[in-house]
């Protein structure tokens, strides 16, 4: 559904994205991660013909969105944080309009997209009326009104309180798994993103800094097991002279040399007599993942791909 | 598909409060430039020049002398305002507010939504002009009688008509001056298209018509007056003439499209090359 291709953007001397590749397949639900200004929305702005790449490409659907643009775009819906529209106007009026850019839309349609984002009765009211989550299902509504494949939101839950962020998390999965839609996620929520994605890719200051899944994540090589011995300084020494463990943290976490298990350490640490209370292969979270990748961001890149 | 999409666009434009400050503003004008006349001895010089030669004052000072006169400050000044106005908003104010990221996430391409903006701008230059032409008249007759059309420039206009003719004639003095609307509007639309505030886009294009309109006045550039735009822009005037110069005036009317031409294609390749970001 979406293949950037060495996809650049220069703003004046500064680039906002570098060399960026980048697949999503057909139903993936894909988070593009990174702090603010780590170049998602310019990535995003590319991928909709709104921003000139500088160089690469952006294919979208099939179709190169510089040179195809209403093809590209003809089964893509997209929503942009804090949705604006026409205030005056009413959400009904708003709705028309806007689908109108891609195709005329019968009224019933627009009835039933209402009805599935929760605000059929508040149609014929003005959007000035209107709370922040009732825009954001509005915007929700003129994004699904094309009949899209691809839905591209970025930064959806911004602006929106709990209960909001949880109404639009349970939106975006009834999305697909009701419409079989393949989404494009642009957070910097992770745990949004941790509970919502199947793959992701990070963004580092306009470079790709990973690309891969979740599962990936939890596996990786970053992950530490907690050690609980009697004599953390001690085990450490031993294990580390035994090339079974590479790094250690906090005075009780560990990262296994590769190819090592936890049983290993287990065995060592009996076999010295050394008394161990409890071993934990812990999970690494993507907010530490993400955070071990951000601190890492002066090291040369080695992107996982997934 | 089209139509929809300029329908969509009148929407927009017809559902703002801000677009129906110009007809407020002419209704206005025109109210008080009536009554000055009707409860002032403002008419007396245009008295003394109809009875100097030889006219019937009273069968002149009309309605439709009265709506020909409130015509030229608003032509000149409230009209070139509020179609700047109007065309300053159409992009840039979409730009600022956000919504034009919203409809360029669509699958629509820039040129062609541009010309269904500027399509609208050009119904709008034609709705206000008409309704300023009606509300003229109709104010006007509110406080003076029907009857013949007067029209006295110092120097370059001396037009006397019956009520028929000067009915026409003050009804395509309307149709050319939305020719000058729709040029006014197109030059606010051409910077609109440009990464600039509303407000930025109607004050260069203001700039744009009273620098050429100051310059064009200065008697050094007289003999060079029709290489102004202003100039050109004046074109409405010639329809109040006896014989109507359309020689002259279709001059005008070929260099107000070249203009027209020229600005949406500046405006259009401006915004082609632009990034729209948020």
């Amino acid at each position: 559904m979406i293949e950037l291709k060495q996809l650049s953007k220069k703003f004046g001397d500064r680039w906002a994205l570098r060399s960026l590749d980048l697949t999503v397949s057909h139903g993936e639900i894909f988070g593009l991660l990174g702090h603010n200004g780590a170049g998602k929305s310019t990535a995003i702005g590319m991928m909709l013909g709104q921003v000139w790449p500088t160089a690469g490409e952006a294919i979208i659907c099939g179709h190169d969105v510089a040179e195809n643009r209403p093809r590209a775009l003809h089964k893509v819906g997209a929503i942009f944080e804090t949705p604006v529209f026409y205030d005056y106007l009413s959400g009904w009026r708003n709705l028309e309009i806007l689908s109108q850019y891609t195709a005329p839309t019968a009224p019933a349609r627009m009835r039933e997209v209402l009805e599935w984002v929760g605000l059929t009765g508040r149609e014929m009211a003005k959007v000035k009326t209107y709370s922040h989550g009732m825009r954001t299902r509005l915007a929700l509504a003129q994004a699904l009104l094309p009949n899209p494949e691809l839905l591209i939101l970025d930064e959806p839950s911004d602006g929106l309180d709990p209960e909001g962020i949880h109404e639009m998390r349970e939106t975006i999965l009834r999305l697909r798994h009701e419409l079989g839609l393949t989404i494009l996620l642009s957070s910097h929520l992770l745990n949004e993103v941790e509970q919502l994605c199947t793959r992701i890719a990070v963004l580092n200051q306009g470079v790709k800094v990973f690309d891969g899944t979740l599962e990936q994540i939890r596996q990786s090589r970053l992950g530490w097991v907690r050690l609980n011995v009697g004599d953390f300084t001690a085990a450490l020494a031993d294990l580390c002279a035994q090339q079974l463990v590479t790094d250690a943290r906090d005075g009780s976490h560990v990262i296994l040399a590769p190819g090592v298990r936890t049983d290993a350490l287990v065995r060592r640490l009996v076999e010295q007599g050394m008394p161990l209370f409890e071993i934990v292969h812990e999970e690494q979270t993507l907010e530490g993942f993400y955070l071990d990748l951000m601190k890492k961001k002066e090291e040369p890149v080695v992107p996982v791909q997934g | 598909m089209f139509w929809l999409q300029l329908r969509g666009e009148l929407w927009k434009l017809f559902g703002k409060k801000r677009t129906y400050i110009g007809f407020g503003m002419f209704l206005l004008a025109q109210t008080i430039v009536a009554l000055v006349f009707r409860f002032s001895n403002a008419s007396r010089e245009m008295v003394r020049t109809l009875e100097g030669n030889s006219y019937v004052a009273n069968y002149y000072v009309s309605s439709l002398t009265i709506a020909t006169i409130m015509l030229f400050p608003i032509a000149y000044m409230l009209l070139p305002l509020y179609v700047s106005l109007v065309g300053g908003d159409l992009v840039a104010k979409e730009a600022e507010d956000g919504t034009l990221r919203m409809i360029l996430s669509r699958p629509i391409t820039r040129f062609r939504l541009l010309f269904v903006k500027w399509l609208a701008g050009v119904l709008f230059s034609l709705l206000l002009v008409a309704v300023l032409g009606f509300t003229g008249v109709a104010s006007a007759a509110l406080w003076f009688p029907w009857g013949g059309m007067f029209v006295f420039i110092p120097g370059e206009v001396f037009s006397v008509f019956g009520p028929a003719d000067g009915l026409f004639h003050f009804t395509i003095a309307h149709g050319m001056l939305w020719a000058k609307a729709v040029t006014v509007m197109g030059l606010a639309f051409m910077f609109s298209c440009f990464n600039v505030k509303p407000a930025a886009a109607t004050v260069l294009a203001l700039s744009f018509v009273f620098l050429n309109f100051i310059l064009m006045n200065i008697p050094f550039f007289k003999e060079i007056q029709h290489w102004f735009f202003t100039y050109h822009l004046n074109l409405w005037q010639g329809m109040l003439v006896e014989p109507i110069p359309w020689w002259k005036v279709g001059s005008s009317l070929i260099v107000l499209a070249a203009f027209n031409i020229t600005f949406f294609l500046i405006g259009s390749t401006a915004f082609q090359v632009r990034d729209i970001k948020s």
